[in-house]
């Protein structure tokens, strides 16, 4: 029996109100063979929380009336300490911004006029030092 | 006893590094402090290991800070890493993110925030050292 291709695929959480985006975010991801959770509102995030581990989260900063996507991330940063926690944000982070990113313990902020596949591709790129679900560095 | 959290305090205004230190003294902490970036650079690479590092960014030199902070993110276990500064900018907030510096407070210090935040983020670390 291999032991190659033994390590489990990696699960993102993609918090976002707009149909569209999140359903780019779950194709970008899915191709480069992440499980994709995805939710469109807090409440949903939240239950979804408690119910997966999560290696990548990508977070709105503006989840509309479904919440401030801000404090979503510090407890993703809380439950899940080694996760990629990206936050997507309109224009060019000010230093506000990156002072919520920090505090709430984010990992990059992306502009959210981005195509979806370019986020998720530098996401990859960028956690690819992370672990995976089991607990399992894969540096 | 419960264990004491240790602290380094680097600020090269020896009246806010002292006040820092009267008022985590009072919480509890152990707490050293430095009054530049090379001081705190000797400290933390000759054997200091702290619970958290508070540093301000402007000292010798503008966002010399940010020195300190990578070399405190260096050590394991690594301490919570705060940098603290009036002089905040998209440039040098970014290097503060893309170094993991845990907390990033503007002058003047809203002591109400920073205390209970540090007091969490080291019970946390806690929790996680347990957990392993």
């Amino acid at each position: 029996m291999s032991a190659r291709n033994s390590t489990p695929p990696k699960t993102a959480l993609v918090v976002v109100s707009d149909l569209e985006a999140l359903t780019g975010f779950q194709s970008a991801l899915t191709s480069r063979g992440y499980v994709a959770i995805i939710a469109r509102d807090l409440p949903t995030a939240l239950l979804a929380i408690t119910q997966h581990y999560f290696d990548v989260a990508i977070v709105c900063s503006r989840l509309g009336e479904g919440g401030d996507g801000w404090p979503l991330a510090g407890v993703l940063h809380l439950v899940f300490p080694r996760a990629f926690i990206a936050v997507l944000s309109p224009g060019d982070p000010d230093v506000v911004t990156f002072q919520a990113a920090i505090n709430n313990g984010v990992s990059e902020i992306y502009d959210q006029s981005r195509r979806p596949a370019d986020i998720v591709g530098a996401i990859a790129a960028q956690s690819s030092g992370g672990t995976t679900s089991s607990g399992e560095t894969v540096q | 006893m419960a264990h004491k959290p240790s602290l380094l305090i680097v600020d090269d205004e020896v009246s806010v590094a002292r006040t820092l230190q009267m008022v985590f003294e009072q919480e509890g902490y152990k707490v050293a402090s430095a009054h530049s970036c090379a001081e705190a650079l000797h400290l933390l690479n000759n054997g200091g290991r702290y619970d958290a590092v508070i540093t301000d960014l402007n000292m010798e030199q503008p966002d010399i800070g940010l020195d300190v902070a990578r070399a405190a993110g260096g050590l394991k276990p690594k301490p919570v890493v705060v940098v603290c500064t009036g002089y905040a900018s998209s440039d040098n907030s970014r290097k503060a993110l893309e170094l993991r510096v845990d907390y990033l407070a503007t002058k003047p210090v809203d002591l109400k925030e920073l205390v209970p935040a540090l007091n969490r983020m080291i019970a946390h670390r806690q929790d996680l050292k347990v957990w392993k």
